[in-house]
């Protein structure tokens, strides 16, 4: 693909989405499939998209304005489910690998922390990666604390031991570009430490997030770059559950526990806010605990 | 675990270097350590989180503050200040004799400084806390109605008739302390935490933007290059190196304002009792005079600073005064009416007995006035011009400033050293908050918070101050009569001045 953003009539693409009515696609996309020829959970369309917005990537009054002010509601949300485990989570030495890293908002973010041991953070988007180092180079704390590489979760090879996999797995704002979910989280949850998280954050497929996100955030506000989103991959808070603890028929990946959520809005002027019960409406967060 | 990684582990957030990079740093450090005022020039910079510049009140319980807290105590802090701190570190006064140099601090400030650790290495004996101001308009002499609440809100009654009434500070309005008894003891408390590397006796000589070398790319960090030839690269420079601000200059941040054409005189003088209501129940004074306010601000036992707002050319002639006819002019500008202290302006000595006389055909209640000033400290009369300024932006990528070096405010509220413990407050928790969410907390985007919070805030208190003292610096007997009849513009002040009083003791928020 070349790096010309994808022009799409999205509003009207979403209006017809939205006609097929929301619920009819509750579920849809952990339906089983046979039929991918693709390898990867990438999609080669977002890869390009997110190669075009690379040089904004870090431009706090940027298109990435949003991500940035979310990063420190990520940590909270991290703190919060750590505090739920029965044991206390250890104080130094951990280790994260953030998929869909993207410039390293976060995985930057996370190797600050002093009880942060590492953090690898992955990303298909070569343009991106690119921006991620060249920035990560501008603080010199962050030498030998995160590492970088280009490549899909299918890339990294599977954990054989305790210490190669990881206390934290993080998937912020990715899953909703994803075709394929059900397979990309089997693909990451190898990954995860017995008592490690999988944490992500993503938007929830309502009538309101379609409205927020892709009629004013993209269409009529602008703060959000066209193309950004595709309401149709959106996914469901119940749809995780259901995933990770088998439940309504899905496939059962045993051994996950303690599902935690957490919604959030931007408030305009405020910033973002965690709202008990706009997991329902809009973005939330949503981590789960593996079996020790 | 490789050593590098271990030793990142002692210091999350301190530079992290590889192997080369730190044999260099060490070389460098050597350097420092053996004295030979050859940082090497061509080396890396050493890596810190946090450069102060400035080793005022404000710096040192930057540095304080940020030490004693759990989250930030593994930063890696340097402070560089021009003047040796030896004289901090060997603060032995005499009982009897004070400086002239002493502020009004808030009970908000003593909280911050008691939470910090640093108050209790404050010398108590020292300090003077008093529970009421009576300020009055010199021309009419009616008393300005500091009035704070109609309702018992929980702030110190100042107006006249509700001196010394309990409030929620234990009647406290605010201490009175020597600016070098509570910088001493934010040193005494660094100094007890340890790991602030100090470089003292030394001036900034340069600051510039760092290089992108194979091991970091230092484009967007400050380098400080001192006098010694130290050179210190910062993720967060903080500027408290006063109003003319060399951190504030680098930044190219303007700074604003105007001159009053005043100067303060200050003195320690000595009263002939501990104040009408004895040692527990001191009050301060302050008379708005045409040419600026006058004010009487207890310090222990019979001892008192003046801070006199004057004309430079009135304070030159207070200076050449002696000592007897000095005290006599102090007495008559709380005491005496307008013409007459511009009479006795006009002579060159002898005030002391045209003051006794005038005194006796002047009307005032003498328990409204101060007592007695009966001698000078030798040696306490000074003066500095005042200034309003304020910067136009506290932040920039990888500088705050804090202090003087962002805001100048005319001394008529005893505001200007709570400004600047407020500011060191709001950045000790924006860089808390920052550290705790592994955000950088030198770039602009972080500190925005900092910027916004205590912009607004000191912009509405300094333009309330500076009102107040045009307010008054008028014989217009229009403003006058305006003023002092209660009505008009002063009583639609009253919200304002009321505000103002809330400020004067502390209260957080802007409403």
């Amino acid at each position: 693909m070349s790096s010309i953003i994808p022009i799409r009539g999205t509003s009207l693409r979403n209006f017809n989405l939205l006609l097929q009515t929301a619920p009819r696609l509750v579920n849809s996309q952990f339906r089983p499939h046979t039929t991918s020829s693709n390898p990867s959970s990438v999609n080669p369309i977002e890869v390009s998209h997110f190669n075009a917005l690379a040089s904004t990537w870090w431009d706090p009054h940027g298109s990435s304005r949003l991500l940035h002010l979310m990063n420190p509601l990520r940590h909270d949300f991290i703190k919060r489910c750590h505090a739920t485990q029965p044991t206390p989570v250890a104080k130094e030495g951990l280790r994260y690998l953030d998929i869909g890293c993207g410039g390293g908002i976060f995985a930057e973010s996370a190797a600050r922390l002093g009880s942060t041991g590492t953090v690898l953070g992955i990303d298909p988007t070569p343009e991106v990666l690119a921006v991620a180092r060249k920035h990560a180079r501008q603080d010199p704390g962050l030498q030998g604390k995160l590492e970088y590489r280009n490549m899909s979760i299918e890339g990294l090879p599977k954990p054989t031991s305790l210490n190669e996999q990881y206390d934290v797995l993080t998937l912020f704002e990715v899953i909703e570009h994803i075709t394929h979910p059900a397979d990309f989280l089997d693909a990451c949850r190898d990954h995860v430490k017995p008592g490690g998280w999988v944490i992500l954050s993503t938007i929830a497929r309502t009538w309101t997030s379609w409205f927020t996100t892709k009629l004013m955030a993209e269409d009529v506000a602008g703060i959000v770059p066209k193309g950004t989103h595709d309401w149709g991959k959106y996914i469901n808070e119940e749809e995780l559950r259901a995933y990770f603890l088998g439940e309504q028929g899905m496939r059962s990946p045993p051994g996950w526990n303690g599902p935690q959520v957490m919604g959030v809005l931007y408030v305009p002027g405020v910033g973002w806010r965690s709202v008990t019960g706009s997991e329902k409406v809009g973005n939330y967060f949503f981590g789960i605990r593996r079996d020790e | 675990m490789n050593p590098v990684l271990s030793s990142l582990r002692a210091r999350q957030l301190s530079g992290v270097r590889c192997r080369t990079c730190a044999r260099l740093l060490r070389r460098e450090k050597r350097s420092f350590a053996t004295a030979s005022g050859a940082g090497d020039p061509e080396g890396d910079p050493e890596i810190y989180d946090v450069v102060c510049v400035g080793g005022g009140p404000a710096g040192l319980s930057l540095l304080a503050a940020l030490r004693s807290h759990p989250t930030t105590s593994r930063l890696r802090l340097a402070l560089i200040e021009t003047q040796s701190l030896t004289p901090l570190r060997t603060f032995a006064p005499q009982p009897d004799s004070y400086s002239n140099r002493c502020s009004s601090l808030t009970p908000a400030s003593v909280g911050f400084l008691d939470g910090i650790g640093a108050w209790r290495h404050v010398r108590r004996e020292r300090v003077m806390s008093y529970g009421g101001m009576r300020v009055w308009d010199g021309v009419s002499g009616e008393s300005i109605g500091f009035d704070v609440d109609g309702g018992g809100g929980g702030v110190e009654g100042v107006k006249e008739e509700r001196e010394g009434t309990e409030g929620s500070n234990g009647g406290v309005v605010a201490y009175m302390n020597e600016n070098v008894n509570l910088t001493s003891a934010l040193l005494r408390r660094i100094e007890e935490l340890g790991g602030v590397d100090i470089l003292e006796g030394e001036k900034v000589e340069d600051i510039a933007f760092g290089e992108d070398t194979p091991t970091a790319d230092l484009t967007s960090w400050p380098v400080i290059t001192t006098s010694s030839g130290t050179r210190l690269a910062a993720r967060l420079l903080v500027g408290a190196d006063g109003a003319n601000s060399p951190v504030r200059t680098f930044a190219g941040i303007e700074s604003r304002g105007w001159d009053y054409n005043r100067v303060g005189l200050v003195a320690t003088l000595k009263l002939s009792g501990p104040g009408w209501g004895g040692e527990g129940k001191k009050i301060a004074y302050q008379r708005f005079l045409p040419t600026g306010p006058v004010a009487m601000l207890p310090l222990p036992g019979n001892m008192s600073t003046l801070v006199w707002s004057t004309t430079p050319a009135l304070a030159a002639r207070l200076k050449s005064l002696s000592p007897e006819d000095f005290c006599a002019m102090v007495n008559a500008a709380f005491r005496l009416r307008t013409p007459d202290l511009k009479f006795l302006h006009t002579i060159e000595g002898g005030q002391k007995d045209e003051v006794s006389w005038r005194e006796t055909h002047t009307k005032f209640s003498r328990e409204q006035v101060p007592q007695d000033v009966v001698a000078v400290q030798p040696g306490s009369i000074a003066s500095f011009p005042l200034k309003f300024r304020h910067a136009d932006s506290y932040i920039s990528q990888r500088i705050a400033l804090v202090g003087d070096a962002a805001h100048s405010v005319h001394p008529l509220a005893g505001q200007g050293l709570n400004q600047g413990q407020g500011d060191v407050e709001a950045l000790t928790q924006n860089i808390i908050y920052n550290v705790e969410h592994g955000a950088d907390i030198g770039t602009r985007m972080n500190l925005e918070g900092y910027g916004k919070e205590r912009y607004w805030r000191n912009h509405v208190l300094m333009g309330v101050v500076d009102k107040l003292h045009k307010l008054y610096a008028t014989e217009n007997l229009g403003v006058v009569r305006v003023r002092s009849l209660g009505l008009g513009i002063v009583d639609r002040l009253e919200g304002v001045k009321g505000w103002v009083m809330r400020r004067a003791a502390g209260e957080r928020g802007l409403f």
